[in-house]
């Protein structure tokens, strides 16, 4: 195999996030894991929603597709279908995913295509200026909820667990090597793999929830004795979601079923005999 | 500021020359990334001070490099980027829309210190008396560095921005 340098993934266009945004770093963390990976940049494909997040497939020379809000994952859905060869990587923010789009994520989770998809957690809607978004936690004064959110936070972690993600993963630009290798590990996980990644709005983030902040705060799982392939010790650490930064892999099913383009596959062989060749498909509905 | 999966015990000198030319080179990127997106959001005083620092760290990484080929000649390069992050180069939050030119050095400069450290905490871990010297060397050039800048400092006005006063946030869309 030969190696691509992190750099061949990078494209001309140069990001417009704001200086010191966090996806800078979630950005190169993932050429670091293409790089890894070593499949050339259109053997890729990079489908994203709407959001500041979601601009990420433009700064990659992989296929991209910036879609529609909250539409990434039905689109890279069918990409998979339409070219189940590819890599495909789907990102977005916590907006995108978990309120217009959080209709898709169970579904696609059940489904269980091969997929990557990487959720930038910044607790706002960063692209429409600093509005709530699903994960703000209760309290948060944004232009939207002045006195301060009286919401429950949606908890993404327990959210895909619950509905039977196969790998689940959290992780932070501030440590971009460990992110690097978290999308690796995801990418190499054969089914649906998710990644919350804890990326700070600089401009509409709380202070608590910056950089300098996760470098204080971040816990590796396996330095706490995590056993990633125990369901129940994933489903516990993810309620602390909110008051633990921890990062790494919290759940990777030992026993990963086959997913649906492969499930897809297999069955396209087996009725393949019984087929009716391509010329005489008109003549089920011809009367003759 | 971390490495992964280097030895410093059993660090020879062809690869601890490859260590610091990857330093210098993290260095040179990151300055450059951060001088791009300071252009982008009109911050162009700030990025013409990134840019110089882009060209001082490529001169050292050129130089290690050189120094490295002359030793070695052009046998494989055993360590890889991933095992280093942050250890001269800024971190990723010290760029902010608007920032002085006074702030950009002040982010060099701990970058420097940040450097100067580094190299102070591997010395004693190190076994080689030739990596030692190496390593020592680098140390006191972060040194001289950073009186390079303290003197850069005193000649900017000590000016600094007000956060939140002209954020430049995203376009919508
Ligand atoms: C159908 C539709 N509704 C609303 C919007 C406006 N809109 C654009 S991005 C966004 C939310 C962005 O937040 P998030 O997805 O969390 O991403 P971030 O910008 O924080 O990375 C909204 C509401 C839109 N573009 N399309
Ligand atoms: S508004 Fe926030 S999320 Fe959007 S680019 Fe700026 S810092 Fe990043």
């Amino acid at each position: 195999m030969t190696t691509l340098s992190p750099n061949v993934f990078k494209s001309e266009l140069k990001p417009i996030w704001c200086p010191g945004c966090g996806d800078y770093g979630v950005v190169q963390a993932l050429y670091r894991a293409l790089s890894a990976i070593g499949r050339p940049p259109h053997e890729v494909a990079f489908i994203s929603g709407i959001g500041c997040s979601s601009r990420i497939p433009g700064y990659s020379t992989a296929y991209g597709f910036n879609t529609v809000h909250g539409r990434a994952l039905p689109v890279a859905q069918g990409v998979k279908m339409a070219n189940p060869d590819l890599l495909v990587l789907v990102a977005g923010g916590d907006g995108d995913g978990f309120s217009i789009g959080g209709g898709h994520v169970p579904h696609a989770i059940r489904r269980n295509m091969d997929l990557t998809y990487l959720v930038m957690d910044n607790q706002v809607y960063g692209l429409t200026k600093g509005q709530l978004s699903p994960t703000s936690p209760r309290g948060l004064e944004t232009v939207t909820s002045v006195y301060g959110s009286f919401e429950q936070p949606i908890n993404p972690l327990l959210t895909v667990l619950s509905a039977g993600a196969g790998f689940v993963a959290q992780g932070t630009p501030a440590d971009m090597p460990g992110l690097a290798t978290l999308v690796e590990e995801a990418i190499r996980y054969p089914g649906f793999a998710f990644i919350n990644v804890q990326s700070p709005c600089v401009t509409y983030g709380e202070d608590d929830q910056q950089l300098r902040a996760h470098k204080t705060r971040m816990k590796s799982l396996d330095s706490v004795g995590h056993d990633p392939s125990n369901f129940m010790q994933a489903l516990e650490k993810s309620t602390q979601y909110g008051t633990e930064l921890y990062t790494g892999v919290f759940y990777r099913n030992p026993n990963p079923p086959k997913s649906y383009d492969v499930l897809v596959r297999e069955r396209q062989e087996t009725l393949k005999p019984a087929a009716v060749p391509r010329e005489r498909m008109l003549d089920m509905f011809l009367q003759k | 500021m971390a490495t992964k999966g280097i030895d410093f015990a059993k660090l020879n000198l062809r690869d601890a020359l490859d260590l610091a030319v990857l330093i210098e080179e993290e260095a040179r990127d990151r300055y450059e990334e951060l001088a791009e997106q300071l252009e982008v959001h009109h911050t162009p005083a700030a990025a013409v001070f990134f840019r110089k620092m882009v060209r001082v760290e490529e001169i050292h990484r050129s130089e290690l490099e050189k120094r490295r080929e002359q030793l070695f000649g052009k046998s494989p390069v055993m360590v890889s980027r991933a095992a280093i992050f942050d250890i001269e180069a800024p971190e990723y939050d010290v760029v902010r829309a608007s920032m002085t030119p006074f702030e950009a050095l002040e982010a060099a400069m701990k970058s420097e210190v940040k450097a100067h450290d580094f190299f102070a905490a591997v010395v004693p871990r190190v076994s080689d008396p030739e990596v030692k010297k190496l390593f020592e060397e680098l140390r006191l050039e972060e040194v001289e560095h950073q009186q390079w800048l303290k003197v850069e400092m005193q000649k900017t006005p000590a000016v600094k921005d007000v956060p939140g006063d002209q954020s430049d946030g995203p376009n919508e869309q």
